[in-house]
């Protein structure tokens, strides 16, 4: 009957144009999780001295995955238009694969942002800040990046210059608390990299000391990129799953 | 701008001096002869009414593990001219061992000596130019007490103004000397107490819980893989048979006949003869 024709139609166009949005958000996420894998300065230094790379992992899980998306989709599009059984299943089987690892790669991007604590970030900085040991040059990376840190955002420690007095650190043990209650970064400098005044930055002047801590200028980048590794993958996730579906109600229709 | 741990400082208002000239510690009764006997060609010293503390201003260095920071003695020792301030500190538990009569620089109250066996130091060795009366208004006027440590090892500086070895807590008070001679002096501070600092370890570096957000997408998307994979099994397992209640999707041709005369047969009336 015609109207049976007619849902056939509207089902494999629903199908066609749901594995082509498939299609160019597997580009999206492969794009987006090379650039997080690739985007290797700002805070990255810190994160991988806590040796904790699971957001790298999710970032290479979610690159191969996008490709597999889009070669699937156009699977996929071919199996409708020919309403061939076969490769519909074989679509379907793959993309179940295919949606089990994206599965993982957006756990572990959300797992990884929880573990991101303030306090992770306070004890290897109080651990590893201008730690002289010249061996471990992992060590020096953390001094530089927190340098680097604490000039561009005008910040200082995680919490605020107290955390130099409050805990006990690597720094403490070779700079006096009178001399440096707090590293001569967290000072406001001028152009030629000095303190612009020392004994009001020792005092705790306002104004000639950096008095926020750096825990935003830190997680807003990290967090920015985990986001978006997680939740666009969801969101993907969400329409295949649709898709999936549809696809399935379609294949048992077809004719044997 | 302000001064700060510099030994330049001025005295300030007078304040109201006793009438007696003898120094009157409330409570103190037992002690007071014990003085004199102790210092028995002494004058009095002027006890000014005033006592030290720890500054007002909004610092974020006020007290750390080794220093603190005071309000200068501005307008205290107006009526003595004439006069070096020193500052006193001592532990608070030694406070009352400390003699105003020993003088400062000597091996009873150097600095590199403390806490043990000196019980109270001084240092500042300031005049009273270094304080001007009224403080200019605006300026931040404090005295970072812990501010040398050039010479905390040398022990031919005794009057260094060191950092502190210990989070105290400690007590200070200002003496005026006139040559080698006390001539006033404040009460004693409140006891100040320094930071100490803690361990890193003790700060638990896990979070407690795992966000919603985590939560959320995990329980989710374990649903959705769950029906998929439901889908998929019962679409083998009736695979070839017809699924329930849908049409099967091939080509049907519907041909309908009509049946039309093509003639008319009519009956003929009888035919002419």
């Amino acid at each position: 009957m015609a109207k049976s024709d007619d849902c056939v139609h509207i089902l494999q166009g629903l199908l066609v144009f749901g594995n082509v949005v498939i299609g160019l958000c597997g580009i999206a996420l492969t794009a987006e999780c090379i650039y997080v894998v690739s985007n290797s300065d700002g805070p990255y230094p810190l994160l991988k001295a806590t040796e904790n790379r699971d957001i790298h992992a999710a970032a290479w899980i979610g690159i191969f995955v996008g490709l597999a998306l889009f070669a699937l989709s156009i699977l996929g599009i071919i199996g409708v238009v020919r309403a061939s059984r076969t490769l519909l299943l074989v679509y379907i089987i793959l993309m179940l694969i295919t949606f089990a690892f994206e599965m993982a790669s957006c756990i572990t991007a959300a797992t990884h942002q929880d573990s991101l604590t303030p306090n992770l970030f306070l004890k290897q900085m109080l651990e590893r800040y201008q730690k002289s040991d010249p061996n471990k040059n992992s060590d020096n990376e953390v001094t530089k990046t927190w340098d680097e840190l604490m000039r561009q955002n005008h910040c200082c420690g995680v919490n605020g210059p107290s955390d130099w007095q409050d805990y006990t650190s690597a720094f403490r043990l070779t700079h006096s608390d009178a001399d440096y209650p707090w590293p001569r970064m967290c000072c406001v400098l001028d152009a030629q990299g000095s303190p612009v005044n020392l004994d009001g930055c020792k005092l705790g002047v306002s104004g000639y000391y950096n008095s926020n801590g750096c825990y935003d200028a830190i997680s807003g980048p990290v967090n920015a990129h985990t986001w978006g590794v997680a939740w666009f993958g969801f969101a993907i996730l969400c329409w295949t799953f649709c898709v999936l579906l549809g696809t399935m109600f379609y294949w048992s229709g077809i004719e044997y | 701008m302000w001064a700060v741990g510099d030994h330049r400082r001025v005295p300030g208002d007078a304040e109201p001096q006793l009438p007696h000239s003898r120094p009157r510690h409330p409570g103190a009764r037992i002690m007071l002869p014990l003085l004199l006997l102790l210092l028995p060609a002494a004058h009095g010293i002027d006890q000014v009414r005033h006592k030290p503390a720890l500054t007002q201003e909004k610092l974020e260095g006020v007290t750390t593990a080794s220093t603190f920071v005071l309000d200068q003695p501005r307008c205290v020792f107006n009526n003595y001219s004439n006069a070096v301030i020193w500052l006193v500190v001592a532990l608070d538990k030694d406070v009352y061992a400390f003699n105003s009569s020993v003088g400062p620089g000597t091996n009873e109250t150097a600095f590199q000596r403390f806490p043990d066996p000196v019980h109270a130091y001084m240092t500042l060795n300031a005049t009273l130019d270094s304080y001007p009366c009224p403080k200019p208004a605006g300026d931040i006027t404090v005295l970072r007490v812990g501010s040398e440590t050039s010479c905390a090892q040398d022990e031919t500086r005794p009057t260094c103004n060191g950092p502190l070895p210990g989070p105290g807590p400690y007590r200070v008070k200002f003496l005026a000397l006139e040559g080698s001679v006390p001539v006033a002096e404040t009460d004693w501070s409140a006891p100040i107490t320094l930071r100490t600092a803690k361990s890193p370890n003790s700060n638990p570096t896990t979070s407690s819980g795992h966000s919603a957000g985590m939560i959320a997408i995990t329980t989710i998307l374990s649903i959705l893989f769950a029906i998929l994979l439901a889908g998929l099994v019962a679409m083998l397992v009736f695979w070839g048979s017809d699924s329930c209640g849908s049409s099967t999707f091939g080509k049907q041709e519907s041909v309908s006949v009509r049946r039309y005369n093509t003639h008319h047969v009519y009956d003929q009336p009888a035919a002419r003869l």
